[in-house]
């Protein structure tokens, strides 16, 4: 059997994030092929549910990035989903959730560099926690 | 004057003809797009990427191309000529050849079997020669329309009369060789010419070697080799060797800035060119290094300056400032440049391969195009123009864009067209019309509460998915998900050819949803919702797995985890397909009226083009009068007098009866949305008034840049370039002897906390500077200046400046010009300025009658409080920044705003004036309609699970969600809603859900991956 | 005169003085140990009030949509600290108007938690309580049994900051502002000391317990959704099973759906068959809200309710740089 490879959920928004994931491959810049997309207009939209759904689901990790602060394509959904990610954090810490399980970023539509750092980044702190165990649901 | 008709030819489908044709026909007007090739989309399909954001030129256009050819107002005419205009304005007789296809495009699928078999191998025009087609082809693989045309010059049959291979291949008879040319007589209201640029063809230049050594190309052939879709599949390859180039020459300014070819012009987008294709280059090779010879690095555009800063930082691109004298073949293919530095001295250096950026030039034939349609030329042979009159050819009711008429980049073509749009509505009806619903009329197919049947299409993308992801698998594993009735390859989904296979498997296989796995929803997104509301199913049944931004070019190496990550990206998307659902889009009223904000140039023209166009415009300017930082220009290169011009626009404005002015005014507030914007401003008399309209222009302008530079407010004489040009209009100069007078570029300009070039300064110190030859011809002029920046036919001036004696200094950011007061008590003291000369490598000291500064050109920082209000962005300099900078210049991502002028970033009048226009005409495809159609991804409520908590009116950006307070239940505004979700995630309630993105769509993606084995759950 | 009799009195005052049409209090239940709520409509009943100990029941979750006896009426309402702080979020979120309203704030010192006192006693009935300083002597028929305060009364009321209104027309007594309280922190830093692997195991343990009663969110006086996301099914987005990772979900969900609007009452835990300490979550996120942004459910009657509002400049240390 290959060797196990984590796999990822990233929830990205349309206008940022999505396009600096596009930028990236535009870009020809290689990163870990262990995330799996999934596009939200907007980080706002991203409710602490789906986070825990996909873990639930047995995601090895969740990445959700939205533009920077500043320039939501909504004017003010990532300060709205910053301030849900902020106690939600902290929450699953607290419960015994591994912290670099769940991940959050800013990735902007310019940003295709940066896009394939988190991910490399996520994909390695993952990596390193082995298989997601905790919260995932047996059949 | 007849409009009757209302419709316009387009001559030329290149971006600027294509985007002419789209306007027009967005505003109900018939239009005939004219093209001489077999395929629309000009030069840019060519073209690998585009300057300065490196977008993907075929990306961002072939969905433009595909909406082009499916509009049911634009009708096209490939392989066809414009012979003759007759007639007057308003009612012009036009006849038009369309050529021999040979081939019946109503037959053609497009199959390829001709090509196959057709014995006659020619060269391939659309790859520079670096391959070969048949004389049966496409014009390129992407071609619009795309069925294939015989070449009648090189097919056996029609030069000698043999072979009819094709003919007998063809399985369904589409070969007719009996096909003739073709006259038609069209009638139309204005002529819009858009036929572009040819590239310099540096043939005749013998020096560097080109044809003669197969390691020198252009900079056209070089984009090929670039292009992942080239001959080369994006791999640089050496012709000599076949080896991949280590380090690589570009050499600038070729058919450009040269007199002695009699092109003294700058040809305006090369440098950035250039740059694009080392920055690309590194990209493909690491280890490859780039260096460009250049005189001056003619970065001048929005956000050019950065591109140039990254191509040194980050990619290591080396520039050169001088001048090649030759190029000469090494033993092994190198080839050995010799170039000359400013102070003499000579250098040899070895390269494995030279690009000569060449220049662009008027398309060949267009001194026969001139007097065939009676239009004058410039004297370099492109069509002439006035500074006051951009977009008029010297014949009234025919206009001209793109680069027609001058060297042009991308999104200047883009707002020319615009432009010339907004001209030619003053030859056609201004009636508005209520457009039809999309689908072009095919009955909607009634899908709810039906089974899912899902069709998957594979994109292979050419090689660029199936090059590493093993896409037959992908779509052999799609066809086995539950709910997939059809699954099939396809090589670009994105094609005529495909998108019809598209259409015809939805009926074959009465399928209620499509996924296709390809590229970006991001740009193709609509055009598959387009196709599958032409097969009858609503635009919203469809989803779409990227798998070749986010998968295939993101894992080149790695193709099993592409394949395996393709697979489930596929699956990710059929099932969130399989809880898609009919989205209705319910038509929002426009209102007729437009605000223009901002009564300088650029408002004053906006509002006018719209005025003229039959819709009342409200103009709004916050000082006293009109006229805004025009009122400061007093001389043009061409002779013609601002002030005239400017006092003749003042007095339009002023007495049009469709624009009502506000001077003075302040506006308070901005609501609404596009067709429906509330204005609350006060004008004069303090009075807050309430303004209706549906669409708002922004001209905001810009401002001098305040230096506290080179002793800048300490003496009478150091002044600003807008200061010294009111001097030399009335003759205040300071008192005593002018012999020495100092120019110096750039001051706020392209350093530390303004890394953008102001654009005009350079034009407007050698134009002020040749004034000032006139009226003190024995004065000495020095220039401290960085690169000199007279792009396109402002370098005609500089020559002459040079010629008459202004001497040139260049400095860099580290060897700035000091400036000093001789008196410092005088405050009207000389000034003594130090410049360092290069080329004497010594310190030279003017004692300066008078230092000129060329100050930067400034963002308002009244821009925030407006953007905040219209819900734009501003770029980090403090301008207003567009939806897309190549292809939606002018527009707003928020719908109905648009921005012309100095607001957008710096330009000079004339380019103010076009961009004015093209506001107003991207307005007018606003304003033309009677209504237009609201998203369908928006936020509803289900009232019997709200609590009326309120959460979702907090967390609303555009006040589009509110509790109603009787009911205690939140009430979305449809036409409000910009469709974030940030109210569906903050119920708690579960009353709210998003359309399009709803709670079980997302639900079902979270929840698809879940495979169960022995183990329990493994994802 | 003890709170029972100011307000008695205060309610005769409303009533004869025509500021409300009803007033909810609370009144002797049919059992012992236990209060009732009381809805006067006449000041002639405002003897039937009591306040004690025993009166846990938080009454503003009268005022919430689907009860909607009260809309329209002048409506007195007598609050404990966090019955205030119920209110104060009711009226931020639209549930009542705050003119509508008369607050009468009454000095608490906690409430018990028939629970504790069950299993101290073996289950016997108590019929009478006697309360004497920082002991509680509970009387049966057969039995006597003095305790500590600390044994009675509800665990919530031991992490207590805020014992009284901070938003009233009326205080029965001196209200206290908010209060140090070392048993909140204590509570934390026993979880917080655990590394990753054993704060999850506990978290299991705990939560394994859970047979999904409900009995927490039906007792909840923020969780007033006419259908909880629980119940629902479209999408059904955790199991109804006691799988612990549908019940851990379960609870993070609850936790972040009353995240700035949990008062703190208790009355989950108090509710709670399995004696899962379910107020722990809530107390670890109020802390992380106040510590963040400054802010605590329920306390300021003007502007919004913190999870509905934000900054610019906010901390972001938890997204990746």
């Amino acid at each position: 059997m290959s060797e196990w490879q984590p796999r990822i959920l990233a929830i990205l928004c349309n206008w940022c994030s999505y396009a600096g994931a596009d930028l990236a491959g535009v870009s020809r810049i290689q990163y870990p092929p262990n995330i799996r997309v999934v596009r939200v207009p907007c980080s706002g939209r991203v409710d602490p549910l789906f986070i825990l759904k996909s873990l639930q689901a047995g995601f090895d990790g969740v990445l959700v990035s939205g533009c920077h602060p500043g320039d939501c394509h909504y004017i003010s959904g990532n300060y709205v989903a910053r301030r849900r990610f902020a106690i939600l954090k902290p929450l699953l810490e607290f419960v015994g959730i591994e912290p670099d399980r769940v991940q959050f970023s800013w990735i902007s539509a310019g940003e295709g560099e940066r896009f394939a750092t988190v991910v490399t980044k996520v994909v390695e702190d993952v990596r390193k926690l082995g298989p997601s165990k905790r919260i995932v649901k047996k059949a | 004057m007849k409009k009757s008709r209302n419709s316009v030819l387009v001559l030329g489908a290149g971006i600027a003809g294509i985007q002419a044709s789209l306007d027009l026909a967005e505003m109900g007007v018939g239009v005939h797009l004219v093209e001489g090739t077999p395929t629309i989309g000009g030069r840019m399909p060519q073209l690998d990427k585009t300057f300065p954001t490196n977008d993907c030129s075929m990306c961002i256009l072939s969905p433009k191309m595909s909406e082009c050819v499916r509009h049911p107002l634009i009708t096209l005419h490939i392989k066809s000529s414009l012979e003759k205009i007759e007639g007057a304005p308003g009612d012009f007789r036009c006849t038009v050849i369309e050529r021999a296809k040979y081939v019946d495009p109503v037959k053609c699928v497009s199959c390829g079997l001709c090509e196959e078999k057709c014995p006659v191998k020619i060269d391939d025009v659309f790859d520079e020669g670096l391959r070969k087609t048949k004389a049966i082809s496409r014009y390129f693989l992407q071609s619009i329309p795309s069925e294939y045309t015989i070449n009648a010059g090189h097919c056996l049959y029609l030069t000698k009369g043999v072979c009819r291979l094709c003919e007998k291949v063809c399985p369904t008879g589409a070969i007719n060789y009996g096909d003739m040319d073709r006259e038609i007589e069209l009638n139309v209201n204005a002529v819009i010419l858009a036929t572009g640029i040819d590239p310099y063809d540096p043939i005749g230049f013998g020096h560097f070697g080109y044809r003669r050594y197969s390691n020198v190309v252009t900079s056209l052939e070089f984009e090929r080799m670039l292009s992942a879709s080239g001959p080369l599949s994006g791999h640089v390859a050496r012709a000599s060797d076949g080896r991949a180039p280590e380090n690589i020459a570009f050499i600038q300014c070729v058919g450009s800035r040269d007199i002695s070819i009699d092109r003294n012009y700058c040809s305006s987008a090369c440098c950035m060119f250039a740059i694009k294709q080392s920055i690309i280059a590194r990209e493909h090779n690491r280890d490859l290094s780039a260096t460009i010879f250049y005189m001056d690095i003619r970065a001048f555009g929005k956000d050019f300056d950065r591109y140039y800063e990254k191509a040194q930082e980050q990619y290591g691109v080396e520039f050169v400032r001088s001048k090649v004298a030759e190029v000469r073949e090494l033993r092994n293919g190198n080839l050995e440049l010799k170039y000359t530095f400013e102070n003499g001295d000579i250098q040899h250096r070895e390269f494995d391969m030279v690009v000569l950026s060449i220049g662009l030039q008027p398309r060949a034939g267009s001194r026969e195009l001139s007097g065939k349609l009676d239009i004058g030329l410039n004297r370099f042979g492109f069509c002439r123009s006035d500074t006051f009159r951009p977009l008029n050819t010297t014949r009234d009711g025919v206009f001209v864009c793109g680069a027609m008429n001058g060297p042009k980049d991308n999104p200047e073509s883009v707002v020319s067209a615009s432009g010339a749009v907004a001209g030619a509505m003053e030859y056609l009806d201004a009636a508005r019309y209520e457009p039809s619903a999309g689908g072009g009329g095919v009955p909607e197919k009634h899908v709810t509460g039906e089974r899912p049947r899902i069709g998957v299409f594979v994109c292979h993308c050419g090689i660029n998915i199936a090059g590493v992801v093993d896409v037959k698998d992908v779509a052999a594993y799609a066809a086995g998900l539950p709910n997939v009735e059809h699954a099939e390859n396809v090589v670009y989904a994105c094609s005529t050819d495909c998108l019809e296979t598209i259409k015809s498997r939805v009926a074959e296989h009465d399928l209620n949803r499509v996924v296709v796995a390809a590229c970006t929803p991001r740009t193709h997104e609509p055009l598959f919702r387009q196709t599958i509301s032409e097969a009858g199913l609503n635009p919203y049944l469809f989803e779409m797995a990227n798998i070749r931004d986010q998968c295939s070019w993101a894992h080149m190496d790695e193709p099993e985890q592409a394949t395996s990550k393709s697979k489930d990206l596929v699956e990710m998307a059929v099932a969130k397909a399989r809880g898609l659902t009919p989205l209705e889009r319910l038509p929002i009223e426009i209102d007729p009226e437009a605000l223009v904000i901002g009564g300088g140039l650029s408002g004053m023209s906006a509002a006018l083009s719209i005025a003229d166009a039959g819709h009342d415009v409200y103009l709004v300017e916050r000082a006293e009068d009109l006229g805004g930082n025009m009122r400061d220009i007093f001389f043009n290169f061409d002779g013609s007098d601002p002030q005239e011009f400017l006092s003749g626009l003042i007095d339009r404005v002023l007495g049009h009866n469709r624009i009502k002015v506000w001077r003075k005014a302040s506006i308070e507030d901005i609501t609404g949305y596009v067709g429906n914007f509330r204005t609350k401003l006060t004008g004069e008399s303090g009075e807050l008034e309430e303004l209706s309209h549906g669409a708002v222009v922004v001209a905001t302008g810009g401002q001098e840049h305040e230096t506290e530079e080179y002793q800048y407010g300490r003496s009478s004489r150091v002044v600003t370039q807008k200061e010294f040009e009111r001097m030399l209009h009335d003759g205040s100069f300071p008192a005593g002897r002018l012999r020495e007078v100092v120019m110096i570029q750039c001051v706020g300009s392209r350093e530390e906390g303004r890394m953008y070039c102001s654009r005009i300064c350079c034009s407007k110190a050698v134009k002020n500077a040749l004034q000032l030859r006139k009226r003190k011809p024995r004065a000495n002029i020095y220039f401290a200046v960085r690169d000199v920046r007279t792009y396109g036919f402002a370098e005609e001036h500089y020559s002459e400046l040079r010629d008459s004696g202004a001497l040139f200094f260049r400095y860099t950011p580290d060897s700035k010009p000091t400036a000093e007061l001789i008196d410092p008590e005088d405050p009207h003291s000389r000034v003594r300025v130090t410049v360092l000369d290069p080329v004497l490598e010594k310190e030279v000291v003017i004692d300066a009658d008078l230092l000129v500064l060329a100050t930067a050109i400034d963002a308002l920082p009244e821009n925030l409080k407006l953007a905040r209000m219209l819900k734009v962005p501003l770029n980090s300099d403090g301008m207003f920044l567009e939806a897309h900078v190549k292809l939606r210049p002018v527009d707003f991502a928020t719908e109905g705003i648009f921005v012309c002028g100095l607001a957008h970033g710096p330009k000079d009048m004339s380019e103010s004036l076009v961009q004015a226009r093209a506001a107003a005409g991207r307005a007018l495809t606003f304003l033309r309609k009677k209504s237009i159609l609201a998203e369908g991804t928006i936020a509803e409520v289900r009232r019997e699970r709200c609590s009326g908590c309120g959460y979702c009116q907090a967390v609303c950006a555009y006040s589009a969600i509110e509790v109603d307070p009787e009911e205690q239940v939140a009430v979305v505004n449809d036409a409000l809603c910009k469709g974030c979700g940030a109210c569906v995630a903050s119920c708690r309630c579960g009353a709210l859900d998003l359309r399009g993105f709803s709670n079980i769509q997302l639900y079902s993606v979270f929840n698809s991956l879940v495979r169960e084995t022995a183990e329990g759950v493994v994802n | 005169m003890n709170v029972t009799a100011k307000l008695r009195e205060t309610i005769r005052e409303l009533f004869s003085a025509d500021k409300v049409d009803v007033f909810l209090a609370w009144e002797e239940g049919s059992l012992p140990m236990s209060s009732t709520p009381l809805f006067i409509t006449d000041g002639a009943q405002a003897d039937r009030a009591i306040f004690d100990p025993r009166c846990g029941n938080n009454l503003s979750v009268y005022f919430t949509k689907d009860s909607r006896q009260f809309r329209g009426k002048r409506v007195g309402i007598a609050v404990k600290g966090c019955d205030a702080r119920s209110l104060v979020l009711n009226i931020q979120e639209n549930q009542v108007l705050r003119d509508m309203v008369v607050i009468v704030g009454v000095p608490c010192n906690g409430v018990i938690d028939g629970k504790k006192i069950r299993r101290r006693t073996g289950g016997k009935q108590v019929t009478e309580v006697m309360e004497n300083g920082d002991s509680v002597t509970l009387k049966g028929p057969e039995f006597s049994i003095t305790l500590d305060r600390s044994e009675v009364l509800s665990s919530s009321c031991l992490r207590c900051v805020h014992p009284d209104a901070t938003e009233y027309d009326v205080f029965l007594g001196e209200a206290r502002a908010e209060v140090g309280n070392e048993n909140r922190r204590k509570a934390l830093d026993e979880v917080e000391a655990l590394s990753s692997a054993q704060r999850w195991e506990r978290t299991r343990k705990e939560y394994e317990k859970c047979i999904r009663c409900y009995a927490c969110r039906n007792v909840c006086p923020s969780c007033y959704c006419s259908e909880c996301f629980v119940d629902q099914n479209d999408p059904q987005w955790i199991g109804g099973t006691c799988d612990v990772t549908d019940t851990v979900i379960f609870h993070l969900i609850r936790n972040l759906h009353v995240a700035g609007r949990c008062v703190e009452c208790g009355a989950c835990a108090r509710a709670c068959p399995m004696d899962i300490d379910l107020l722990l979550l809530n107390l670890k996120t109020a802390e992380e809200i106040k510590k963040r942004f400054g802010d605590t459910a329920g306390i300021r009657i003007d502007g919004r309710p913190v999870m509905a509002e934000f900054r610019e400049d906010e901390k972001q240390e938890f997204i990746m740089g």
